[in-house]
């Protein structure tokens, strides 16, 4: 009876809302069930204060019974029982006070401020050197206990005329759910691959350049702006595992301001009339020091047209595939990506789509008796106008882990750009120092 | 395979919210587990950061982030907060 019930209303509610409200409608049940349920199980996240209070609170019950024992008839100053409380009082006030402190140490709400900062040089073919970049990377921090974290980066880089380019890289909170799910809304970097979510902080990124294609508006897609779960699993076979499930606005296609077309992958705030974003990442860590990992996203691309005097959108299939592998060992240090964007046909735009594709492969020696890190890298990028790739080659000492200056020459290739001195086929040599914080 | 994500979302949603009610209760930190991740994960991605690097009120912070962005779970980051915190010599256990 109860499930013709509900057969009904959701008839009912499918009739008055199709699609994508449809849709909408049925992962906010899904996000609710997860809140309340966590709701339900959820635990005193902070023992460690619960204890610190009645440790606090027994102390004081004998710092009383000492008072008490004072003000008793026949007590007599300077006995050797007063010498003895008296001794005892001290003692505990000072641990009281030991306690107190700790107490405050352990205040469940809190704010950190980490980031980075690089200072670049670069010596290109055909053009003269010159410092080439300053960034500054910093991090805000705020937590509530394990429930709750907020941290947002902003990226200030400083452009050739002299302005200072804002850019809010992320801003997202997560709420923990339990050991192992967190909700995260807001700008979050995009959790196809690895590179753009963990390793470009110029302090991690061993050489001083992205790989080709793993930059704005590339072959990966940079951030998004909506909601993912994520967290670690259990244990299975003795195999550790991680996820990301998201669902985001739609990223946009068009031409840049130079002419190229290019992949707007980065978070907006507008859904430009167009179906979401689902995507999502799985991990695992077979061996110590290793990641592999596959991501992939589905949805619409969003291209502002203009027909006569108006302006509107239409969509295109949107497809992203990625693979990511990670390994240290004994020094060593392997990485390797490789991402895809499938951009669908639309006969309304004049615009062809077509594959937007990057790889990278990456390796590293970090000695132990002198503080020099040589790397190696090859990067491939591909899109319908170009085809390029670059072999880099580094070398970079360490003034501590996270002080780091790197030196590094790229051989630059375009193969469909033959013309002497462009600027896709410089070979460069490069510089930076780059501090994380 | 685009259907196949979109499906595949929801049931993993409601199987997940689902499985927060038979979480177990693991809240006692295992430092010497937190030493083997801190081995086995921090260098996968970026150079080591001593426990000194940070005081323990940063660690505290640090190791949240570090959660989310290389997927632990709430327990392994527990233990790897113990292992940094209690590796944290005297002079510099600010």
């Amino acid at each position: 009876m109860y499930h013709s019930h509900w057969a009904y209303f959701l008839k009912k509610l499918e009739n008055r809302v199709e699609g994508e409200h449809m849709r909408c409608i049925i992962v906010g049940i899904a996000l609710s069930s997860v809140v309340v349920s966590t709701l339900l199980s959820s635990q005193d996240s902070a023992p460690e204060v619960k204890k610190l209070r009645q440790e606090v609170d027994e102390l004081r019950e004998m710092i009383s019974k000492l008072q008490r024992q004072k003000k008793a008839p026949g007590y007599r100053k300077g006995s050797d029982a007063d010498i003895s409380i008296n001794s005892e009082l001290a003692r505990l006030n000072e641990t009281v006070a030991e306690l107190r402190s700790e107490l405050e140490g352990n205040a469940k709400s809190g704010f950190l401020l980490t980031g980075y900062t690089s200072f670049d040089w670069t010596d290109a073919q055909g053009e003269d050197n010159e410092f080439s970049g300053v960034k500054f990377a910093p991090i805000f921090h705020y937590q509530y206990g394990q429930l709750f974290q907020f941290e947002g980066e902003l990226e200030l880089i400083l452009k050739e005329d002299g302005e200072t380019e804002t850019e809010l890289e992320y801003a997202a909170g997560t709420l923990f759910l339990n050991d192992y799910m967190g909700l995260q809304m807001g700008k979050f970097l995009s959790p196809i691959g690895q590179y753009v979510q963990n390793l470009h902080p110029s302090w991690i990124n061993k050489l001083p350049s992205n790989p080709l294609g793993f930059g704005h508006d590339g072959a990966a897609p940079t951030s998004n702006v909506g909601i993912a779960l994520r967290g670690g699993l259990p244990k299975v076979f003795d195999t550790r595992s991680n996820y990301v499930l998201f669902v985001s606005n739609a990223p946009t296609f068009g031409v840049a301001d130079d002419g190229d077309v290019v992949v707007g992958a980065s978070g907006k705030t507008t859904a430009n009339d167009v179906s979401k974003t689902f995507g999502g990442r799985f991990a695992i860590n077979p061996v110590s020091g290793m990641e592999v990992g596959i991501s992939s996203a589905t949805g619409k691309i969003a291209e502002k047209i203009t027909v006569g005097t108006d302006t509107y959108n239409i969509s295109r299939d949107y497809d992203v595939y990625g693979f990511d592998a990670m390994y240290n060992v004994n020094g060593f240090d392997f990485k390797a990506e490789h991402i895809e964007q499938h951009i669908g046909e639309n006969s309304a735009s004049t615009l062809t789509g077509g594959k937007w594709r990057a790889w990278y492969a990456q390796a590293s020696y970090q000695f132990t008796s002198f503080k020099f890190e040589p790397v190696l890298r090859y990067s491939d990028y591909h899109n319908p106008e170009q085809e390029r790739n670059q072999w880099a080659v580094g070398l970079n000492y360490l003034f501590a882990n996270n002080v780091i200056a790197k030196l590094a020459y790229e051989y630059n290739t375009d193969e469909d750009d033959d013309t002497v001195n462009s600027n896709a086929n410089n070979n460069r040599v490069l510089a930076q120092f780059a501090f994380g914080f | 395979m685009k259907s196949l994500l979109k499906l595949g979302i929801l049931p993993l949603l409601l199987a997940m919210g689902l499985s927060t009610l038979v979480t177990a209760d693991e809240v006692k930190a295992d430092s010497i587990n937190g030493a083997q991740l801190w081995s086995d994960t921090c260098m996968r991605c970026h150079n080591f950061r001593g426990p000194s690097d940070l005081s323990k009120r940063a660690w505290k912070y640090s190791m949240q982030h570090m959660r989310v962005r290389a997927g632990l779970t709430g327990k392994e980051t527990r233990d790897l907060l113990a292992f940094i915190l209690e590796s944290k010599t005297k002079q510099d256990s600010k």
